[in-house]
């Protein structure tokens, strides 16, 4: 075990401060600390031109290997990019579905053909994507899919209804798990299928959450279409390629977002020295915790970094989710009586209020608190099936 | 930049595993504590001589191994799993603060190679009540030093003692004149305590005066914070295994009680108070040599997150094993007395927060 880092990561690092420094200046200056979970609505069309930049200089896909377009950058030096990024206070990502998930999960299961097709869209920051897993009747359990695809006149036509579809409204491509085997149960006879939005059989309807702004949607489909070779893995092989997608690395994403973790918890004790209730002994101790908490997070991460583990990713999800959620409660009772009213109708939030309010997804969305808490009780620890 | 243990390290963990397993658990472990002395001298002598384990670290000059704290975590965790009632925790702790920047290299070697050579050193240094007398050559020390754990089987011990030109690490041979040592019965029967009082005892002054002095005290007060994190890992995760291993095999309602997810989910966030525990001792022991710009932060950090998982694990160890857990017979009953005296000897939790707190700047 050494924690140091060597000479070529700090000329990277250099490399992308630098980067950074020259570029998130101009019409994007605007752009630091836009978007993120919770406000991904803000300046949307402009975060965009900056996903492009990004890809124009050969940020997008730095782990992915060189043979598909990326740039198999080490796990030290995608950390340091996600860190330096984080530290430049540069704007939420517009394509991590994108990105994180769907580019990966071409590279491991995905024919050649769909990779040359559909990386490039990714890497440019030309073509957005988002997920579509989740329906009404198929959430934390999600072997209940009940959206259909047929092969009509060499196409897919799919019937269904997705929902909570974050960024649907704003995505190129979704990647939809449909049941393509008529009849099939649960895990079986599933396919994932990259579906473009743009077209009359998709039906995108906004939720508003509980922020007030809406970045989920409904998505209804009804007979829309797309090719028949747009299906990643063998048809019927749709769960085993999802699952697959949940099992990739994650440390590199969980390290960068503690940066943005520490801005906030700064904020939080700026903000109650600012009103005094930092002198509570209860809100000192609780925002000291939640320094300590944020330690033993980076050092879970570095300690798990590079393993696809079940046990790292569930610890992780838990600890960060629970952790961040504790820290929109603290932000706004640092505030007292005045976290109440808001900065403007209809319903405008101040920073704290909006991480109080958006903190209560983080421990239900990408497996909730309780479905991480079975998955560590019966695959890693072995506890027996109820 | 590396993150796992290397393959000399990962040799070093297995062997130790292996002979805690089959020479230093269970029955061992019980006997040591029924009577009444919480040590047991053959596992000490194997583990000091042909494991050459107390050495581990100490520089090769005075009949050590050369190896960082790294390792010397490792063999924490690793005797931590069963209790293993051997000195060691306290008597590496002891090797450490001697190697320190900020101690006199001469007066210490003496004292390190009475280590390499099978003794048991301790360390107290919490507040006392002593006083140092005398020219720096032929000082002498009266007062009493409280709560010295291991003491009872300790040759010598490194103490702090607040010197009228600020803070000092002194060692201090228990046979010399002047040393009473008085054992105490501990509720944690697996690590004694002495009440050692000094009339006129000899000691060797080892650091200089004024801020050097008092940067060994509080370098030597970090690396028993982090010896006590390894230690607590180890034990947690026995206790765990112990614990998840007994709801696969009680039956009751006709099913595993590992099977109601009221348990299992209590199991889940066990294993999540473990693993962030296992990573930051990790951390913090690499911290001790790789980067001691942080320690004064880390250590207490490490201490107090790590005694927090053991304590949280022990306690819920003993629910989750229903009566048979409340019994003298079982195992459980030693981690939990480990796990709370650890965290009272220390000054409590809260306090370990508040220094973390205050060294970070928060409060
Ligand atoms: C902000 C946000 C963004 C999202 N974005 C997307 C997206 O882009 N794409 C997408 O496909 N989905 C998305 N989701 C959906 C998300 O994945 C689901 O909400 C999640 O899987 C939970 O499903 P559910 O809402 O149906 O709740 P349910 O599954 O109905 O769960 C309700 C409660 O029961 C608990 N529960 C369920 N099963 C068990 C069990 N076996 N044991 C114990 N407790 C259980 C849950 O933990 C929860 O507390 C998003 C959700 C949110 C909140």
């Amino acid at each position: 075990m050494d924690l140091s880092v060597t000479a070529e990561d700090e000329a990277f690092r250099a490399e992308v401060r630098e980067w950074l420094a020259q570029n998130l200046r101009g019409e994007f200056e605007q752009l630091r600390g836009a978007g993120g979970s919770g406000r991904e609505h803000e300046a949307i069309e402009l975060r965009t031109e900056w996903e492009q930049a990004l890809g124009a200089a050969g940020w997008i896909g730095l782990g992915l290997p060189q043979s598909v377009g990326g740039r198999g950058a080490t796990l030290m030096q995608q950390v340091i990019f996600a860190e330096e990024y984080a530290r430049a206070d540069a704007p939420g990502r517009v394509n991590h579905m994108g990105e994180y998930l769907l580019a990966p999960t071409l590279v491991a299961f995905g024919s050649e053909e769909l990779q040359r097709r559909f990386l490039p869209g990714v890497l440019k920051g030309e073509e957005m994507w988002c997920q579509g897993y989740s329906e009404p009747g198929a959430g934390s359990d999600l072997a209940g899919v009940r959206t259909k695809a047929v092969l009509k006149d060499g196409s897919w036509s799919i019937e269904g209804q997705k929902v909570w579809t974050s960024l649907a409204f704003h995505a190129d491509w979704c990647f939809v798990i449909a049941r393509t085997e008529p009849d099939s149960e649960r895990h079986r006879g599933l396919s994932y299928l990259l579906v473009p939005m743009d077209q009359e059989g998709v039906d995108i309807r906004p939720i508003v959450q509980i922020t007030g702004s809406s970045e989920f949607s409904e998505v209804f489909f009804d007979d829309a279409r797309t090719e028949a070779r747009y299906v990643v893995g063998e048809p019927g092989d749709g769960w085993r390629v999802a699952m697959g997608t949940l099992g990739f690395e994650r440390g590199v994403a969980t390290l960068a977002q503690q940066v943005g973790f520490q801005r906030e918890l700064d904020q939080v004790i700026a903000d109650a020295r600012e009103s005094g209730t930092v002198e509570d002994p209860q809100i000192a101790e609780r925002l000291v915790q939640a320094w300590i908490e944020l330690r033993v997070m980076r050092y879970q991460a570095l300690r798990t970094l590079g393993t696809n583990e079940p046990a790292a990713a569930s610890v992780s999800k838990l600890l960060w989710a629970n952790w961040h959620r504790r820290l929109g409660e603290l932000g706004i009772d640092v505030r007292g009586a005045a976290a109440t009213v808001l900065p403007a109708e209809p319903y405008e939030l101040t920073r704290e209020q909006a991480v109080f309010l958006y903190t209560r997804a983080d421990t239900i969305y990408a497996g909730s608190n309780e479905i991480q808490r079975n998955i560590l009780a019966e695959r890693v620890l072995g506890l027996p099936r109820g | 930049m590396e993150f796992t243990l290397n393959d000399e390290q990962r040799d070093l963990q297995q062997t130790l595993r292996g002979f805690v397993e089959r020479h230093a658990s269970g029955k061992v472990v019980r006997d040591a504590a029924e009577r009444g002395e919480g040590f047991s001298a053959p596992v000490w002598v194997r583990l000091t001589g042909e494991m050459e384990l107390t050495g581990l670290a100490i520089d090769p000059a005075h009949g050590g191994a050369g190896a960082s704290f790294v390792e010397v975590g490792i063999a924490l965790e690793e005797l931590g799993r069963s209790l293993v009632p051997v000195p060691f925790l306290v008597t590496v702790t002891a090797a450490h603060a001697l190697g320190g920047p900020d101690v006199d290299a001469e007066r210490a070697a003496p004292l390190l190679e009475r280590i390499t050579g099978g003794c048991v050193a301790t360390v107290s240094l919490g507040e006392n009540s002593v006083r140092s007398t005398g020219a720096r050559a032929g000082v002498t020390l009266n007062g009493q030093l409280d709560h010295v754990l291991d003491g009872p089987h300790a040759a010598f011990v490194i103490a702090a003692v607040e010197d009228d030109d600020g803070p000092a690490l002194y060692g201090i041979d228990l046979a010399a004149d002047g040393v009473v040592v008085e054992a105490q019965a501990t509720m944690d029967q697996t690590r004694r305590q002495a009440t050692i009082r000094l009339s006129d005892a000899p000691a060797t002054l080892l650091t200089p005066a004024g801020d050097a002095g008092a940067a060994a005290v509080e370098r030597a007060r970090e690396i028993l914070s982090v010896a006590l994190a390894c230690e607590a890992v180890g034990a947690a995760a026995r206790c765990l295994e112990i614990t998840v291993k007994y709801l696969g095999e009680r039956v009751q309602f006709g099913r595993p009680i590992g099977s109601f997810q009221a348990l299992k989910h209590r199991c889940a966030d066990l294993f999540v108070a473990l693993e962030s525990a296992r990573s930051t001792a990790a951390y913090a022991s690499w911290v001790v040599d790789g980067a001691p710009q942080e320690l004064p932060t880390v250590a207490p950090l490490s201490q107090l997150v790590c005694g927090e998982a053991l304590l949280q694990i022990a306690s819920e160890s003993i629910q989750l094993h229903g009566g048979i857990g409340f019994t003298w017979e079982h195992d459980a009953h030693y981690f939990f007395k480990r796990a709370k005296s650890t965290e009272l000897l220390s000054g409590g939790n809260r306090y370990l927060r508040r220094l973390v707190g205050q060294r970070a700047g928060i409060i």
